[in-house]
């Protein structure tokens, strides 16, 4: 039996969402912004194809965007993060096991008898399947490593002669070396700037340099990590699949205003607004927090002092509720607020996290079972109709309704999956 | 005297999940809402949501959602001398041809609601 490693990604994941319940998008130049819609994160083929840069602030290339008739739209996080779960459900599937890597990304283990060929149709098919079932594009890297896998991907996407078919199986090729050393030192996974310009001073300057440099010299400058990079470049897995990822120890919602904060009471909702969705993560999750942090800061830019600062505080039992992180947080959000420092950012740490399995009674801290299982019962409640129809369907009245300083999207496509009055229309 | 027992009742077998029932793939199923009538000779009605699968091949007679270039289209397919077409259910509307449109999955349930 032998083993491949598989990296399956998405194309322009935020961009290619965008055209998957939007017929009038699709295979228009597109792209979309970050958050507050900042900067260019994604861009369709045909607005690559145009030469939008990416990571380009927008106000720089509004005539240009125009001019090409390019569609620009806000990051629409509930569409990519239901396209993403569709994606890793029909994944799994195809591999026999699954490491979700990141919103876009996965790692995949293939067992294969021996002697049974490439795998190159196998990445072909699965590729037409998403493309067709799902209306993503995405690029299959196969190798016997993650690094590899990587390398591969990366050839499959980048690479011209591979471009087209999108899959680049490295267990196909008789001799990897030419492809390693057309992979440039900087896009090997796992190397940074630092130890990208200490190889090049070395002469190392591509991948299959760096595999084939004497690994002492490599131990010396990136230890153990850097040594692990090597021998998954030849071949030897160091890396093994992470299928199930390791449980949180902290969740953080924090986000920039698009307006400055200056008054205590918005400092509040802002707030409460991050601290209602970590809290939601945390029941997500199926966990308590131990302790909370809020932290501000002013904006670097805007020419006053600098401010920035974070306050700590336990929770006298751990907690998901969000009425009770409530309760902990805004006092805190309180005592960080200066009448004359305009906010730019503000944020709301979860941390000491535990499984809800571990059930802590305390006696200092009355609640009857029942009426745990009544805060629960409400969460669930409320979560499940945020899930349903849209999030902020149901919130805390301390979120503030429509404030000023909510992150701005003017360029919001609908969220066409999870939300029942935003499905689009099939005219009959 | 011994307390009386409490009637048992029969333990209520595994409830009908619609969820599964209407919609057993999600990863690959979209909803879409109808707008027209030209279906309703189909039992598809103007304002029904469409239970849309994506990885179910059409076949020749089935309803259909098709991708055409100014939007989402949903009619009866049917294949005549070599060709894809769209046809309505209703006299009113034309038939179409598929031509460089997409056939973008297949029609499995529609939900017509009666109170609003």
């Amino acid at each position: 039996m032998s083993t491949a490693l598989v990296l399956i990604d998405g194309n322009n994941f935020y961009a290619s969402c965008e055209a998957v319940l939007d017929p009038a998008v699709v295979g228009k130049p597109l792209v979309v912004l970050s958050n507050n819609d900042g900067c260019i994160v994604s861009r369709s083929a045909e607005a690559r194809a145009l030469g939008i840069p990416m990571g380009a602030p927008v106000f720089q290339l509004r005539a240009e965007l125009e001019r090409h008739g390019v569609i620009v739209r806000s990051s629409n996080y509930s569409l990519y993060a239901d396209m993403s779960q569709r994606l890793m459900a029909t994944l799994e599937t195809w591999v026999e096991e699954l490491e979700i890597y990141s919103i876009d990304e996965a790692f995949g283990l293939l067992h294969r008898p021996a002697g049974t060929g490439d795998l190159t149709a196998w990445g072909e098919a699965l590729r037409h399947q998403v493309r067709r079932q799902l209306g993503l594009p995405v690029a299959v890297g196969i190798a016997t490593t993650k690094v590899l896998a990587k390398v591969a991907n990366r050839l499959a996407k980048r690479d011209p002669r591979w471009r087209e078919r999108g899959v680049f199986d490295f267990t196909a090729m008789t001799d990897p070396d030419p492809w390693l050393a057309a992979t440039a030192i900087e896009d090997v996974w796992g190397i940074g700037r630092q130890l990208a310009r200490w190889c090049r001073l070395r002469g190392i300057a591509d991948a299959r340099a760096l595999r084939d440099m004497p690994a002492g010299e490599l131990r010396r400058r990136a230890g153990v990590v850097g040594l692990r990079l090597q021998q998954e470049l030849q071949g030897r897995r160091c890396l093994p699949l992470a299928a199930v990822p390791p449980a949180k120890r902290e969740t953080c919602v924090s986000r920039s205003f698009s307006t400055p904060i200056s008054t205590a009471a918005a400092l509040k909702e802002a707030v409460a607004t991050y601290l209602c969705r970590a809290a939601e993560k945390l029941r997500r999750q199926g966990q308590r927090a131990g302790s909370l942090t809020v932290f501000v800061r002013s904006s670097p830019f805007d020419g006053t002092a600098f401010y920035a600062n974070a306050a700590t505080t336990s929770l006298p039992l751990p907690s998901n509720d969000t009425a009770v992180l409530l309760a902990t947080a805004l006092p805190l959000a309180e005592r960080l607020f200066r009448p004359h420092k305009p906010l730019r950012k503000a944020g709301v740490i979860l941390q000491e996290l535990s499984p809800i399995t571990l059930l802590q009674h305390h006696l200092l801290v009355p609640q009857t079972p029942e009426q745990q299982q009544r805060r629960e019962a409400l969460m669930e409640v409320v979560d499940s109709l945020n899930r349903r129809y849209g999030s902020g369907t149901v919130q805390w009245a301390a979120c503030g309704l429509a404030p000023a300083w909510r992150m701005r999207r003017g360029h919001l496509s609908r969220a066409a999956t999870t939300r029942l009055s935003d499905v689009p229309v099939a005219r009959a | 005297m011994p307390e009386a027992l409490p009637s048992v009742a029969p333990l209520p077998g595994p409830a009908i999940d619609l969820q599964r029932l209407l919609i057993p793939d999600p990863a690959r199923t979209v909803l879409l809402r109808v707008g027209g009538d030209s279906m309703v000779g189909a039992g598809i009605h103007h304002g029904d949501l469409v239970v849309v699968e994506r990885h179910r091949p059409p076949r020749d007679g089935q309803l259909v959602v098709a991708r055409l270039a100014d939007g989402f289209t949903l009619k009866r397919l049917m294949r005549r001398d070599g060709h894809w077409l769209l046809v309505a259910a209703h006299p009113a509307y034309p038939t179409l041809a598929l031509g460089e449109g997409e056939l973008w999955g297949v029609v499995t349930h529609a939900i017509s609601s009666f109170s609003p």
